[in-house]
């Protein structure tokens, strides 16, 4: 170059820690998995990587209160970083906990699966630290692309092929979206640091530059892609609903709250001189998101598809709280996504006991009755429901309580109003599921063992490729192959038993979703931290 | 030359792109259409990083090269795996999920 | 005293989770005492909030103790908070210890009926609710606690719920409570408005200053609580609901609609004085209907002959006394009277069990008479209870109601009517009291009466429903087969004898002139009250006297038409037909209710329902939406196909959507 000495960027190793183990316990674990003894990688390598999570989840308390550079330019420790670091890393912990006796770790790999699963949650954490377009598109990607992976995990169901394919398709559409947005940005603004972007948009006043204009107009496509953000929603019922569940939840609360973060970083900090112009826009698209999302849901039969549509509809409420460009936005938007992990998890954590004691997989007959036969799901199941619906005395509730009172505060209340509209619909399809938990009685093939003919004969049928692992190996015999690949739920190795750590993970969910509506103020403190990243804010 | 005539190609190369992932029905295809929506990318943000004088936009596209090259790779797996299943290779077919 | 106060609600809420979380693996008998514990622990930690309370320093004697922020951070200062000051210590001690005997006497009383285990559930959950009403820190608390309140007397009153006639009357009573919930929640919206805050100390601090220039706002509001506490406390216009209430279990009435619940609005008045202080029209508006109440509730009890619907009147009856003297300024009075008339009116609600368990279910006075010999024990206490209600001294019912009276005669002004309404009703308040004795326990023994001195207990031969008279069984949701009186049960006896000594003794904290314990207890929460009145010397003797000689005029006349010349009260039907009939009617309040509320509405209703509503609001309104909704469902669900293509087509045009959108803006 120009006589220049290159001086390497100074890292702060202490901050990157817990990223570092996240990426050091997926190679060990990786390893592990390649191991022979089958104790080894059914039970060690989910006991790593919970705690690799763990040891995570340590690192990023012990650094709460920090708020620093990490890697020169690139990476950045902040509250809104650590805040969602704890989300991750919990929702990663459940999600091992979920998939410990599943059938998805089981057909794939053990090792393989948990290593991607760890991988994806270090992509979502350079994301929530990422200060700069090459690292958020390098987080993105990171956390994308396992997922896309993990959801054709159970290689032996074809619907669980479908949803990866169909999810890793039009998710790269996603990102070369967002890709080129990005592009645009930086040709725009000539820089790829988000301090820099924003001093250039203020300095030379690009509000009205048609470069600008259409590079945030992409990267509100490629974002609102991850977000499930409707008319870019559409990848979420069909990936939801193929994916194994465990799965389904880690991407549903995980995904969510990485793409959110990185809506507030871009858009409240890079892109806020601009807020004129894509504030109007985010809001019409959070409206539209509302209300595809909940009628999306009503009628559904399937749970898993239900709670995508359902997810859809909330991923509309949260918009509203980016839109509003207030340090209140922000810490309601956070909020909402700590009570929306909680909640979801605890529903999926109900759907996935279900399909393994039931033959009926994540069909709404699965939890008919449950309110007398088993309570220890049927509860965390309606207090999901409830909080979903925003009753109060729920998590659900004060979330959606802050995210309206931010609206309001913020000058679009009419926005709030669609918030409440899109609540009352909701309830159609939430109440249905309460209504036939408690009200329905258990439908007569409840209780597993393989039933050749059950409800959903798509999935009926066992795997010409013999082996896959232990327990399943039974079915293939015994049920034709009526449509090639899949396997019957009520063969899981699981043989129709509840497994412990599942309700466990349902009723520890469902108790923080009531803890946070009654005793919200700690949540409100921690969510305070995310504000208080936000200088530029009100 | 102009930056403009690079944005344009790169511009034509992602609308390609995208034309082909919204016609074409083979999923090595449609993976090859995304690869090219992303150069297209990379070719945009290789012209603004020289229009600028900066490194930053070349850094992004060898990155972006990478994560390229990750994304083929889980598509050709998945598209294996179908193969293996004995699924039909044509995105049409792919409808057990909807609604 | 923080932790004690929290116990307070702490154990029964344990209590009913408890008991309700057992009731299915346990034996049912263990649910009663466990149910008795809990309120007896509750009652011991509020007589240790009591005594750590009167360890301070006078000024130091309110105190809030906040719980949990619940959401501070949204404009709004709701927070878990309770306030410790005389006032609620004193309500905290009375209905837990009221509660405590009312949960002894049910374990005996309920004993046989199938649905022992949840009658207890309730029961808890209803002292819960009482406490965290009286407990509350502030307007959110008090509103949630309201409405428990409402909730849990709804489920007891229609316990026996295969009963139509208790479970109508549970929803009536549910109604106008909810009336009064309305109210309350409004009226809490007014001052809110101009207080900025829902603490209760942070609204009386600043009470002037905030309602400068909007005393009509006041006024409002304050007027709103008022329909508050009349839904709760049974005044007139909403009190219809409490004589139907005595539907549910003796010992619910002698609970809730005697010495807690219908007291709610009495505490509610007292509490918010210094709001009422400066809406001084809604204070005359609330003493006005007191007295009103009074009056006309005194009225009907002479005439009605269900024996525990005489002592529902009476209760509206002395609520009124309570209601006047709040919001006229006596509050010391009001509550003093709340206190003993909480002892005596549990005391003759569980008399009135024992007499109606002996008369096999039966509560028409009518068929009673001659239990004295019978039940000697029963006769003592109500004997005991009626002295205090008809305020004869030295019962505590005559210090209590004198105190009320004294101090409306030295407020003087128009306050004069409410003093000599007050010795009106003081004079009805005897003869009806003494007419229920009489009839009840004196002249010939019936047939029930005289098995009973036998050693049998009557049972009627297949259980029906005393109203009506349709048949029933003794399965759970009808009361139980075997009927209790409190002769046979220790526990039944213990009750009531503590209950009874309260009734003697417990004016003599507050006797004029020569104690003042109350006075002085309470002083700290009234501390800045603007009402000083100090009678003078004549007005004390005079009405100390004239009280005593009306309560015993009352007796005498009471003796004379129902003993001594048992035909007197036919002849005074026949002659004052018109007036008897207006009484026994209830002064036609049901049938007023039913013509100016309950008539035009449900012609509106019909209206709405015929007209409105099947074409507009089903046509077009709901139709509409739901046909909107549907559509869109559908909408969504055909765009949802499954083809990729056609996902990838949606995001691109969705794309040049925005694209074009923000290009627009260049």
């Amino acid at each position: 170059m120009n006589g220049r000495k290159l001086e390497g960027p100074a890292i702060d190793f202490a901050g990157l820690s817990p990223l570092l183990a996240l990426l050091g316990g997926a190679v060990v674990v990786l390893m592990v998995g390649l191991l022979r003894g089958r104790a080894a990688r059914e039970h060690g390598v989910p006991a790593l990587s919970f705690a690799t999570l763990a040891a995570s989840l340590g690192l990023t308390i012990w650094q709460l209160d920090s708020s620093e550079e990490l890697v020169a330019g690139a990476l950045a420790i902040d509250g809104l970083g650590t805040v969602l670091n704890i989300l991750f890393v919990s929702a990663g912990m459940a999600t091992v906990l979920l998939s410990w006796r599943a059938l998805a770790p089981r057909e794939s790999a053990h090792g393989e699966f948990h290593a991607l699963l760890l991988t994806s949650i270090a992509g979502m954490v350079v994301l929530a630290w990422s200060t700069n377009l090459v690292t958020v598109f390098l987080g993105l990607e990171l956390l994308s692309i396992p997922l896309y992976v993990l959801c054709a995990t159970e290689m032996r169901r074809a619907t669980s092929l479908e949803s990866g394919l169909k999810y890793l398709i039009v998710g790269s559409l996603g990102s070369a979206v967002f890709l080129y947005g990005l592009a645009l940005i930086y040709g725009a603004t000539g820089s790829t640091d988000f301090a820099g972007i924003a001093e250039a948009n203020s300095a030379v006043g690009l509000s009205s530059d048609p470069l600008m204009l259409t590079g945030i107009a992409l990267s509100v496509v490629g974002l609102g892609f991850k977000a499930s953000v409707a008319p870019f929603h559409q990848w979420t019922p069909d990936v939801y609903e193929g994916a194994p569940t465990p799965v389904t939840a880690f991407m549903a609360v995980a995904t969510k709250a990485a793409a959110f973060g990185i809506f507030l970083r871009l858009f409240d900090v890079a892109l806020i001189d601009s807020a004129t112009a894509w504030a109007p826009a985010l809001a019409a698209l959070a409206t539209v998101t509302i209300i595809a999302g909940n009628v999306g849901a009503l009628g559904q039969s399937s749970l898993k598809r239900m709670l995508a549509y359902s997810s859809v509809a909330q991923a509309g409420y949260m918009l509203a709280g980016v839109v509003v460009t207030s340090g209140l936005g922000v810490r309601a938007t956070v909020f909402y996504l700590a009570v929306y992990l909680v909640m979801n998890l605890a529903a999926f954590a109900v759907i996935i006991a279900r399909e393994r004691e039931t033959s009926l997989g994540d069909d709404l007959a699965a939890v008919e009755g449950i309110g007398a036969t088993r309570p220890v799901l049927a509860w965390p199941m309606t207090i999901a429901m409830l909080s979903l619906a925003g009753i109060p005395a729920t998590g659900g509730f004060i979330g959606k309580f802050f995210l309206i009172d931010a609206t309001v505060d913020g000058g679009y209340a009419w926005l709030g109003f669609v918030i409440v509209i899109g609540s009352m619909i909701s309830l159609a399809y939430y109440l249905r599921v309460i209504a036939a938990i408690w009200m329905r009685d258990a439908p007569a093939v409840a209780q597993s063992t393989p039933v050749p003919a059950g409800p959903r004969p798509a999935l009926a049928g066992g795997s010409p490729e013999g082996d896959a692992g232990p327990g399943s190996v039974a079915l293939g015999a015994e049920s034709p192959p009526a449509q090639a690949g899949a396997v019957v739920y009520g063969g899981e190795p699981g043989g129709g038993k509840a497994h412990w750590e599942v309700a466990l993970v349902a009723v520890l969910c469902a108790a923080l979703t009531v803890a946070a509506g009654v005793v919200p103020q700690p949540l409100f403190d921690l969510v305070q931290r995310c504000g208080d990243a936000f200088t530029n804010l009100v | 030359m102009a930056i403009e005539w690079y944005l344009i190609v790169s511009a034509l190369i992602f609308s390609i792109g995208a034309g082909g992932v919204i016609t074409r029905r083979n999923p090595l295809v449609v993976l090859l259409c995304l690869e090219l929506m992303l150069n297209a990318a990379n070719l945009a943000l290789i012209a603004f990083s020289r229009m600028h004088g900066n490194g930053d936009g070349q850094i992004f596209a060898i990155i972006v090269m990478v994560v390229a090259a990750c994304e083929v790779c889980i598509g050709l797996g998945v598209i294996v795996a179908m193969y293996r299943r004995r699924l039909p290779i044509d995105v049409d077919e792919l409808r057990e999920l909807q609604g | 005293m923080e932790t004690t106060a929290w116990l307070v609600l702490a154990f029964p809420l344990a209590g009913a989770i408890l008991i309700g979380l057992l009731a299915q693996h346990v034996p049912a008998k263990l649910t009663g005492y466990l149910g008795t514990l809990a309120i007896g622990g509750a009652f011991v930690s509020a007589v240790l909030t009591f005594l750590s309370l009167q360890g301070r320093e006078e000024e130091a004697r309110q105190v809030v103790f906040v719980g949990w922020d619940y959401a501070r951070s949204v404009g709004v200062d709701a927070q878990i908070s309770i306030l410790v000051d005389p006032l609620s210590v004193l309500m905290i001690l009375v209905v837990s210890g009221v509660s405590t005997l009312i949960h002894l006497y049910s374990v005996a009383y309920m004993e046989s009926d199938q649905g022992y285990a949840r009658f207890f559930a309730y029961l808890n959950f209803f002292v819960f609710s009482m406490l965290l009403l009286v407990l509350a820190g502030n307007f959110m608390l008090l509103i949630v606690g309201w409405a428990f309140v409402g909730a849990a007397s709804y489920l007891l009153i229609s316990f026996w719920y295969r009963r139509t006639t208790a479970t109508k009357a549970g929803i009536k009573a549910f109604v106008i409570n909810v009336v009064g919930d309305v109210g309350l929640v409004l009226g809490t919206y007014f001052i809110f408005k101009h207080t900025g805050t829902l603490d209760f100390l942070g609204t009386f601090d600043s009470v002037e200053r905030d309602f400068e220039g909007s005393t009509g706002d006041l006024t409002a509001g304050c007027l709103l609580l008022l329909v508050g506490a009349f839904a709760k406390s049974a005044q007139i216009p909403l009190h219809t609901w409490l004589p139907d209430a005595m539907e549910g279990p003796t010992p619910v009435s002698a609970l809730i609609h005697a010495a807690t619940m219908v007291t709610a609005g009495v505490y509610l008045i007292a509490r918010m004085h210094p709001l009422f202080e400066q809406a001084p029209a809604a204070a005359d508006t609330g003493a006005i209907i007191g007295a009103v109440t009074l009056l006309v509730a005194g009225t009907i009890a002479i005439v009605v002959t269900d024996l525990k619907r005489v002592i529902a009147y009476s209760t509206m009856s002395q609520i009124g006394y309570m209601i006047m003297g709040v919001s006229a300024g006596a509050y010391v009075a009001g509550l003093f009277h709340l206190m003993t008339h909480a002892f005596f009116k549990a005391l003759l609600f569980m008399a009135a069990g024992s007499v109606i368990a002996a008369m096999g279910g039966r509560q028409d006075l009518d068929s009673m008479g001659g239990f004295r010999k019978a039940m000697p024990y029963t006769f003592a206490c109500f004997c005991i209870g009626g002295l205090a209600l008809a305020a004869v001294p030295p019962f505590s019912g005559f210090f209590s109601k004198d105190e009320i009276l004294l101090d409306l005669g030295a407020e003087g002004g128009w306050h004069w009517v409410l003093y000599v309404a007050g010795y009106v009703g003081s004079l009805l308040t005897a003869v009806y009291t003494f007419r229920l004795i009489f009839r009840a326990f004196f002249n010939d023994p019936v047939p029930e009466a005289q098995e009973l001195m036998d050693g049998h207990l009557h049972h009627p031969a297949e259980a029906a429903n005393p109203a009506t008279g349709e048949t029933e069984d003794t399965d759970v949701g009808f009361p139980g087969a075997d009927h209790h009186i409190a002769e046979q049960s220790p526990f039944m006896r213990v009750a009531m004898g503590i209950l009874a000594l309260g009734a003697i003794v417990g004016g003599f904290i507050q006797i004029p002139k020569v104690t003042h314990g109350l006075e002085s207890f309470l002083d700290p929460t009234f501390a800045r009250s603007e009402i000083e009145v100090e009678p003078s010397d004549g007005l004390i003797y005079f009405g100390l006297v004239l009280g005593a000689v009306l309560g015993l005029l009352g007796i005498a006349i009471a003796y004379r038409i129902w003993v001594q010349k048992p035909g007197t009260s036919a002849a005074i039907q026949a002659r004052l037909s018109v007036l008897h009939k207006l009484f026994s009617n209830k002064w036609y309040f049901d049938e007023l209710i039913e013509l100016v509320v309950v008539r035009p509405l449900s012609w509106f209703g019909r209206f709405g329902q015929q007209t409105f509503e099947r074409i507009f609001v089903n046509g077009a309104l709901v139709g509409g939406t739901t046909g909107l909704v549907r559509a869109g469902s559908a909408a969504v669900r055909a765009v949802q196909s499954g083809y990729l293509r056609s996902y990838a087509a949606l995001l691109l045009g969705g794309l040049a959507v925005v694209g074009f959108y923000f290009l627009l803006q260049a």
